[in-house]
């Protein structure tokens, strides 16, 4: 049967809502044990008054529910500043209901999400490298322009650089937690996750105070692949959760993209394994905006030749950075254009100070540009 | 008629008591007078000369001599001077010996003695003898007698006689003028020879690495070393004494004098090449740093003085000992504080830190991902900043090589060559600074490394801009400065000019990760 089965009113009577709120508390109700409930039952009351009766879900989550009160629960949400939206309201997004399993109902903080379209998502590793998560910054930042909302998981690494490249643009980004909307996880990126609840939204399926755990976070993907138009990998080793994104994204028709990197690093693997599989490869936010349909009049170029600050590079620089085609240490370098060891470094030093390389652990490599950056 | 008089007999000899470094000489007393067998220490001795009782009296009568059966008291004088070691045997023995009236008094003065006894009279190798003929030499007496096996250094010292002897027999027989010593059969340490095994042409590719040690050679800076296991930090690190400068005899002769204080001569001579000291990182401040109870021994950072004390695994090491490493990078010393008074051990040495990147070893190397948490990783390098790595002026990240890399490397020079650069540097610190008490250019307060660069102004906007773009911080400035003033030293520049600052600058500290830069 459609998941687009979701009873009309299921939270539309007056205490549906509080019921609701106890609903999602309720650790053996997974969502699509909950829609099976509420296709029989019709209504958020009645589904909670048959678990405390005992006739649906564990019986520790019917002692528990007794013990909630799900008006006082909905208070102290709005003190909060969140709020709950349940299916088939209006903010509730319908693209959620593509999904298997859509949640019953969202705790958000922030702006109303129907204001935050369209949106689409950038996912990929924690231990991102330097340059992945640069990459995703740019990518944030160009879609951030042409007023896209960024989807990702406020995770540390690409999540976090996407979100960061379209907060610093100016853009809207939308925040989808593995854990309580008021839990700051990772705790680094607690100043993070403020920024993006000024200027869009935060989201979870979990109440408030549910501590973040690896296995919620597989589930929360579902949610950022549904939110979004498509899906665009970074950086992801072999066994990362941005393959998990990426197939729910199949699942409920989105695109996905992926952005190539050196096949010796392991973090190629995922974006490289999509690719394979038919994700369309971008090189950079000029093709994303492109195949999105996009106005692509802003984005910028990938890599930097004929970019305005190297072109203005001469003399060692010049032949240095040219002879930068890989991470590099100085040795090749200098092998490569014939000059001397200090020489090749002074001339790495001048180009790391015009930010066009980057030094990593003894190697020095390009840096992706931006366009009118001085 | 009054009783029968007993003979009363006394006999001196001198001794040596190593204090630290220094030998100070000491009358060895003893007196053989009526009472009940015993024998009798006093004038303070520390516990290894109160050890002596047990040795001497075993010794003499193995070697063929009466242990007089008197009661013996033996003064050690003056009282206040701390003696302890087992250098003691040897005198006390003969002063009782003397005492006792079987060896002739007149040639003990001209002698300074010292040696441990083994219990068949043996005399055995015995730590700090160099001091112990240094401080003979220094009172004004003609010779020092000394075990055989500890020959060698004794004889460094000029204008001394030295008899080396086998056991307390022949010291007994020398005395008498029935044995002589026979010439010296130590071979001569060859003047100036190298005989490092280890060489700079034996490295492949890491040009910076070399480069960088050479830098750190020629101005006297510290370096850190970070990168992954495997990667040759270690191996590097062993080759910086081959292109230091060469010592001077007066440097080889204190890194001597210390090394036979801490007993690790092994019998040699002249300690002619600069020590490498690579001390396992669960060492204790009192072996890193000198002390015990006790005899004061050298710690292992006064054994690398004139060369280079290694860390490895520098976070591994115990924050204590670490923190004690703070006065000898300031002023070349030791100061090993006890309540009998404070006592001094050279420490000037190149310090080398070695570090993985982060705790699994592998951020940034190129085909194995780090996987290391956050929180741990700041951690870890929080471990590798702060006070004591401030003092390090060269940072220099040594990558785990790939096999296409190292293949398409050239053989590096010859250390000789790489030395010979850094004395002519060293040449001309010392010429520039000579109106000044500093001789290297690492030893420079910021103040004057301003002044010393002598920057010209495409270094100074250079050095402007740099503060801005890759935020320098006060220190990293004047760190860089000293630095880029030893390059233009190895290039024979009088001014520093903006290739010198930029190449300083690539040995700034790692920033801190692209990640944990980002603040909201």
């Amino acid at each position: 049967m459609p998941a687009r089965g979701w009873p009309k009113a299921f939270a539309s009577a007056p205490g549906d809502r509080e019921a609701l709120a106890v609903l999602l508390s309720l650790v053996s109700l997974t969502p699509r044990r909950l829609l099976e409930a509420a296709r029989g039952r019709g209504s958020a009351s009645a589904c909670l008054r048959a678990v405390r009766a005992g006739r649906l879900g564990s019986d520790g989550d019917r002692a528990y529910s007794q013990k909630l009160d799900g008006a006082a629960m909905l208070a102290k949400l709005s003190s909060t500043g969140a709020r709950l939206v349940a299916v088939h309201e209006g903010e509730y997004p319908g693209e959620l209901l593509d999904l298997f399993d859509p949640p019953a109902g969202l705790f958000v903080r922030g702006l109303p999400l129907g204001r935050l379209q369209p949106r689409v998502a950038i996912v990929g590793a924690r231990n991102c490298s330097p340059g992945g998560g640069e990459i995703a910054s740019l990518l944030g930042a160009a879609l951030a322009r042409a007023r896209v909302c960024v989807v990702s998981g406020g995770a540390r690494g690409i999540d976090a650089a996407a979100h960061r490249g379209a907060l610093d643009e100016g853009g809207a980004s939308v925040g989808v937690l593995g854990c309580g909307i008021d839990v700051a996880y990772p705790r680094q990126n607690r100043r993070l996750l403020e920024r993006i609840v000024e200027s869009g939204a935060l989201v979870s399926e979990y109440p408030p105070g549910v501590r973040a755990e690896p296995f919620r976070f597989p589930a929360r993907n579902r949610i950022v692949a549904a939110l979004a138009k498509a899906v665009v990998v970074v950086e992801g080793a072999a066994g990362s959760g941005s393959m998990i994104t990426s197939d729910h994204a199949l699942d409920v028709g989105r695109d996905v993209f992926a952005v190539p990197s050196a096949v010796t690093s392991p973090l190629s693997w995922a974006p490289h394994t999509l690719i394979r599989d038919g994700a369309t490869l971008i090189r950079g936010p000029e093709d994303l905006l492109v195949d999105l349909g996009l106005e692509a009049a802003d984005a910028e170029a990938w890599c930097a030749e004929g970019h305005p600050t190297a072109a203005g590079l001469a003399g060692a620089e010049r032949q240095v950075w040219e002879a930068l085609t890989a991470a590099s240490p100085p040795d090749s370098l200098a092998r490569r254009t014939g000059l001397a060891l200090p020489e090749v470094v002074s001339a790495l030093v001048g180009l790391e100070m015009r930010s066009l390389v980057r030094h990593l652990g003894g190697r020095y490599e390009r840096r992706a540009q931006k366009r009118g950056s001085s | 008629m009054g009783e029968p008089t007993l003979r009363v007999v006394y006999g001196r000899v001198f001794g040596v008591a190593v204090v630290g470094v220094h030998g100070c000489l000491i009358n060895v007393e003893a007196h053989v007078g009526r009472g009940l067998p015993a024998l009798t220490l006093s004038g303070l001795p520390g516990a290894g000369v109160q050890d002596a009782r047990e040795r001497v009296r075993p010794a003499v009568e193995s070697s063929g001599l009466e242990w007089p059966l008197r009661r013996v008291v033996v003064n050690l004088s003056p009282a206040g001077v701390r003696k302890d070691g087992p250098g003691f045997d040897l005198p006390i023995a003969l002063g009782v010996v003397a005492a006792s009236g079987q060896v002739p008094g007149r040639h003990l003065s001209r002698y300074a003695f010292a040696g441990e006894l083994s219990l068949k009279g043996e005399l055995v190798a015995t730590a700090g003898i160099l001091a112990v003929a240094i401080a003979a030499a220094q009172g004004g007496l003609q010779g020092v007698v000394v075990p055989e096996a500890n020959l060698a250094e004794a004889e460094l010292v000029e204008g001394l006689q030295v008899v080396a002897a086998p056991s307390l027999a022949a010291v007994v027989d020398f005395l008498r003028g029935e044995w002589v010593p026979e010439p010296s059969r130590a071979p001569r340490a060859p003047p100036d020879d190298r005989s490092s095994t280890v060489d700079f042409s034996e490295v492949r590719g890491q040009g910076v690495a070399r480069r960088a040690l050479e830098i750190a050679a020629a101005g006297g800076h510290n370096a850190l070393l970070i990168g992954p296991p495997g990667a040759g930090k270690t191996m590097l690190a062993r080759r910086l004494p081959s292109i230091l400068p060469t010592m001077t005899r007066q440097e080889a002769l204190e890194v001597t004098r210390l090394h036979s204080v801490a007993g690790i001569l092994a019998g040699g001579g002249l300690v002619d090449s600069r020590p490498f000291r690579a001390p396992h990182h669960t060492i204790s401040p009192a072996g890193l740093l000198g002390g015990g109870s006790g005899f004061l021994r050298p710690g292992e950072a006064s054994l690398a003085h004139q060369g280079v004390l290694f860390l490895d695994e520098f976070t591994e090491f115990r924050r204590d000992a670490v923190e004690g490493l703070r006065q000898p990078l300031e002023d070349g010393r030791i100061v090993v504080a006890r309540a009998s008074g404070a006592v001094e051990f050279p420490a000037r040495f190149a310090l080398v830190a070695a570090s993985n990147p982060c705790p699994c070893g592998f951020d940034g190397d190129l085909r194995r991902n780090c996987r290391c948490l956050p929180n741990r990783l700041d951690a870890y390098r929080q471990r590798l900043s702060g006070p004591m790595l401030d003092r390090v002026d060269i940072q220099l990240p040594v990558p785990r090589l790939t096999r296409a890399e190292l293949l398409g490397s050239d053989p590096g020079e010859a250390s000789s060559i790489i030395r010979a650069r850094v004395e002519d540097a060293r040449d001309r610190q010392r010429a520039r600074m000579a109106s000044s008490s500093w001789r290297c250019n690492a030893h420079m307060p910021g103040a004057m490394a301003r002044r010393e660069a002598r920057l010209t102004d495409r270094a100074e906007a250079l050095l402007s801009a740099a503060v801005e773009s890759l935020t320098l911080t006060g220190r990293s400035f004047d760190r860089a400065l000293k630095v880029a003033r030893t390059i233009a030293d190895l290039a024979g520049r009088e001014r520093v000019e903006a290739e010198h600052i930029a190449e300083a600058l690539s040995y700034r500290a790692a920033s801190p990760s692209w990640e944990v830069a980002q603040v909201g």
